[in-house]
């Protein structure tokens, strides 16, 4: 643990005085802001008042000293999540640096990372009137001039995917029309982009944001989007083929598992052959999956990636031998050979012909083995994905009647809800809560119909579901000429039993994280390990299999092994939801797939996208985890390693002998005065709007309207408009609104000769030196003052402002002024951030909620814990000239008190 | 001017989906606010937010000096991608 003579929070010029005087002293002082530079609002703003100087100019010195004083030390992005008294009056102070992403050391600020960004938010250092990045630096005078990605946490379409396929990163990508950079991050964690943008079953839309809203994004679609357009273009993958490492890899199955392994091997430099048994590669994919739903070409597409980095593909060759691959110069193994066997009926006559698997029937269509069901009418056994392609494939070959048979209800069939709605809608019949238990035959061995029990659910078994009964005597038969059962899958893994353990059920033993089986060179991954899953989830296992592999090889120990999973948590979808307070639903998309009652061909089923409709659905995106991870940042840099997605949060405490509170104020919410538009009428602004309006480094070129870009000639000032008004609970004076107002009001007549400026005021409060003669320097230059308080804004059809007001100099009458611009001259409120730092709850307030001082006249600074002192505007509001002031005198305090611990009681 | 507000965040979100029709109206010359909005069926102001970010980010400039009735001309600075 560090120890401080004091702790500062907050970095604004209150925070930054107080720290660089204590640290003249020479005193240690941690100074900690929150936001990523120092400055606080005053680096903001335009000029200051009365002199006109650069308010940059005047910051600028004291925030690079702030961090480059030798007694201060300074953390910003960075946040003290509580204070806590020790005995002899020090406190412990624990202190959390936010994750930048971006290496400060490194880091040169050249804001490349920025420029590439795909992901665009209001950016609060404009008062949100232009956007900024995900990744950003917070201002050009920034100091640190150190970029910050901003991460919410993981968004759930990432998060969730198997795959590990950054979602959130490829819709980022297309919003922004960068379609191959969309295809390649897609590529980065699979060579199967035109496989899983047709065949996933999307667990990320399940989990998108937006489908509270109107429905989720198409994710999965836009995946086949860029696969589509990338295919088009390229026969591979796009990239280049790495140089060779030397080392190399055998992998057993050509399925999702083996290519992701095999792609994820190669592009390190691996040396991989997969050796598959069936004559054709792709596994499932290429050998179950029927065409109208992943057509063969895009399949050998996706193995076409795989191959174009060197990897050989075997088939038609089968692996018995484990140790002599090993002997052959393979340093690993990955088993990754799926669920090829089916389970059978096990009732009588399941045996007859007219009867198989699903997995074999799909496989012979696949094959082209010429099976003709034409008339026939078939019976398919069984819930899951694999007998609703059975299903439908059987329809498309002719088949006169297809009945699918299971034995629990529509709503516990493990086939996906969409997968079952599309077969039934291409004419498929489904019965229900029946179970076969035998197969009929005709007396020659052909099938002749199923009989069945009708079936009840009954007790739940061990997971907890209900186990379906036979209803005695409910027994009933389904006519026809042949039945498919497709009633669950297994691996093949007799073979391989002398060097991995398996299961009952087959599936092989092996380290759930790093996939490595009890013999250190033989991993396994996917089906064969999980049983039946989906593409996805055996795509995830190639790709860790693949990681654990190259760790081995290199290292020979996977002892805590970490660093395959990078994800944050992912964020809280109720809090990304609560960053808007409306959304415009979208309109509901097209149908995006044509389906017939009476299919005939295995054409593909769903429809691609338009580019209007892919850049539509993903400029849906909520930006759940605001950084999308599309990684164009990483790319952007021009610093190896200099931004690191992996950074995680760092929590440490601290011991220090004070504390300094110099947490500023916050601005009055314009919006709570309603009946000035703010936030409804466009062309209704904030006067820190006008002051970034007016600085070098304005959002905008000059001064225009929000609502449509236009130079203003007529401008009007609202004072007091959130302060010494009870309406909204503030009856204080915020002190500098006025002369805010009036500074603004000549750098508006400097910056636009041509403008008239008019200023609806109370009372003027000029009390400092100069400043009345400020005032009236103003007035001097042509603003118009006019006494009387504004009573209501409304807007006119061309974004003009009309104000109603008394004009009490001029016989209190209600007048009705047009402008093309108003400025809410918005007051002070108090910034409870200041009693959180305090867990104990013992910082008192004020009735006004700033922080309390003792004594405000006689002991400036002091709070009610001893040790605890105020600087600046967090004890109520203060120009910059009294919030050094404030702060010089807190110091003062600060220092006598360090002094007065030292002495022993 | 009178159309219901989205928010904020909604319409900045947008601003790399209108780029592309932005930069596309933009070929045809320079245009104010009003113009693109007129030609992209969108409210002037959502138009203000995706230009001005366009233009810090250096897709688009205004031509300086010169106002077509108060408004400023924008025009493509030749930058599609980031």
């Amino acid at each position: 643990m560090n120890d401080y003579d004091v702790l500062v929070v907050g970095a604004g010029i209150g925070g930054m005085e107080s720290a660089l005087k204590l640290g003249d002293m020479g005193y240690r002082v941690l100074l900690v802001e929150k936001e990523a530079s120092v400055g606080g609002k005053m680096i903001l703003l335009s000029k200051v008042f009365p002199t006109l100087d650069c308010a940059s100019c005047i910051s600028t010195p004291k925030m690079a000293a702030s961090i480059h004083h030798p007694n201060v030390t300074t953390l910003t992005y960075s946040e003290v999540d509580g204070i806590d008294p020790l005995a002899g009056g020090r406190f412990h102070a624990t202190v959390k640096r936010k994750a930048r992403f971006v290496n400060e050391t490194t880091c040169t600020g050249c804001q490349l990372c920025e420029t590439a960004c795909t992901v665009a938010v209001p950016d609060q250092f404009n008062a949100d009137m232009v956007a900024r990045r995900a990744a950003y630096i917070a201002f050009p005078q920034a100091v640190p001039k150190k970029a910050v990605i901003e991460r919410a946490g993981s968004s759930p379409c990432s998060y969730t995917c198997p795959a590990g396929i950054q979602a959130h990163g490829y819709v980022s990508l297309i919003r922004s029309g960068e379609y191959e950079k969309a295809f390649q991050l897609v590529l980065d964690a699979t060579p199967l982009v035109g496989t899983l943008g047709r065949a996933c079953y999307a667990p990320c839309e399940v989990e998108c944001t937006r489908g509270s809203l109107d429905g989720p994004l198409p994710i999965r679609r836009l995946k086949r989007f860029v696969a589509d357009i990338h295919y088009e273009k390229f026969d591979g993958p796009g990239v280049e083929v790495p140089a060779p490492n030397g080392h190399r890899v055998a992998i057993v199955g050509s399925g999702p598992a083996g290519l992701t392994a095999a792609w994820q091997l190669a592009r390190k430099g691996y040396a991989v052959k997969i050796f598959e048994s069936a004559p054709k590669a792709g596994g499932f994919l290429r050998l179950a999956i029927p065409a109208y739903r992943l057509p063969s070409e895009v399949v050998e597409q996706d193995i076409a990636n795989v191959t174009a980095l060197g990897v050989e593909i075997a088939t038609s060759t089968p692996v018995t031998d484990l140790e002599a691959l090993h002997a052959d110069a393979y340093e690993a193994v990955l088993l990754a050979t799926g669920t090829p066997r089916s389970t059978t009926l096990g009732v009588p006559g399941d045996q007859l012909d007219g009867v198989m698997s699903g997995v074999s029937f799909l496989r012979a269509v696949k094959l082209g083995e010429g099976v003709d069901l034409s008339d026939k009418r078939v019976v398919v056994i069984g819930g899951g994905n694999v007998a609703m392609d059975t299903a439908r494939t059987a329809r498309r070959l002719g088949a006169r009647d297809v009945t699918v048979v299971y034995r629990r209800s529509r709503a516990e069939m493990p086939a996906h809800h969409v997968e079952a709605d599309d077969t039934e809608q291409e004419g498929v019949h489904f019965v229900f809560e029946a179970a076969p238990v035998e197969v009929l035959h005709s007396g020659h061995g052909a099938t002749r119909g199923l009989r069945c029990d009708r079936m009840e659910p009954a007790r739940p078994g061990a997971t907890g579901r209900r186990h379906p009964e036979p209803i005695p005597g409910s027994t009933f038969e389904i006519a026809c000429d042949m039945v498919i059962a497709a009633i669950g899958m297994a691996p093949d893994t007799d073979g391989f039993s002398a060097h991995v353990a398996a299961d009952p059920s087959g599936r092989l033993t092996v380290d759930p994280t790093t996939l490595q089986s009890a013999t250190p060179w033989l991993f396994a991954a996917g089906d064969v390990v999980s049983g039946a899953s989906d593409i996805t989830r055996a795509t995830g296992q190639g790709q860790r299999a693949a990681f654990m592999i190259d760790h081995w090889i290199q290292d020979r120990n996977l002892d805590g092994i970490d660093g395959f999973d990078l994800r944050l948590s992912v964020v809280d979808k109720a809090q990304v939801l609560a960053r808007q307070k409306a959304y415009r639903l979208a309109v509901p998309a097209d149908p995006s797939q044509v389906l017939s009652p009476a299919p005939t061909d295995f054409r593909e089923v769903e429809l691609p996208m338009t580019e209007a409709e892919a850049r539509r659905g993903a400029g849906l995106c909520l930006d759940c985890g605001v950084c999308s991870e599309c990684g164009e940042c990483v790319d952007a840099c021009p610093v190896d390693d200099c931004i690191d997605l992996r950074a995680r949060d760092e929590t440490f405490k601290v011991e220090v002998g004070a504390v300094v509170v110099a947490t500023g104020f916050k601005l009055f919410a314009a919006d709570l005065k309603p009946e000035y538009g703010f936030g409804t009428f466009k062309n209704v602004i904030t006067g820190m709007q006008m002051d970034r309006l007016l600085a070098p480094t304005r959002p905008f070129n000059t001064i225009l309207r929000p609502g449509d870009g236009k130079v203003p000639e007529r401008i009007a000032y609202v004072l007091c408009t959130g302060s010494r008004d009870e309406t909204v609970g503030n009856p204080l004076c915020s002190r500098f609104c006025c002369m805010y107002s009036i500074k603004q009001n000549q750098l508006i007549m400097g910056a636009l000769p041509v403008a008239d400026v008019t200023v609806h005021y109370m009372d003027i409060r000029a009390p400092g030196k100069r400043y009345d003669e400020f005032y009236e320097q103003a007035k001097a230059m042509g603003a118009n003052y006019v006494k009387g308080r504004v009573a209501r804004i409304t807007e006119k059809e061309n974004g003009d402002l009309v104000l109603r007001y008394e004009d009490i100099e001029h016989g209190g009458g209600l007048v009705e002024a047009e402008y093309d611009l108003v400025v809410l001259a918005v007051g002070v409120q108090p910034n409870s951030d200041a009693q959180a730092l305090f867990p104990m709850g013992a910082l008192s307030t004020d009735e006004f909620h700033y922080v309390a001082e003792t004594n405000e006249d006689t002991d400036p600074g002091r709070t009610s814990i001893p040790g605890v002192y105020v600087a600046g505007a967090a004890s109520g509001a203060k120009d910059i000239a009294d919030s050094i002031l404030h702060a010089g005198s807190t110091v003062a305090q600060v220092a006598a008190y360090l002094e007065r611990t030292k002495v022993p009681a | 001017m009178n159309v219901p507000n989205r928010e904020l965040r909604e319409i900045i979100r947008e601003e790399p989906v209108m780029r592309g029709q932005i930069l596309a109206i933009l070929g045809d010359g320079p245009q104010t606010v009003p113009e693109i909005a007129a030609a992209m069926g969108c409210p002037t102001h959502e138009v203000v937010y995706w230009v001005m970010d366009m233009r810090r980010y250096g897709y688009v400039a205004e031509i300086k000096g010169a106002t077509d009735d108060g408004y400023f001309r924008y025009e493509s600075t030749g930058k599609v991608s980031a």
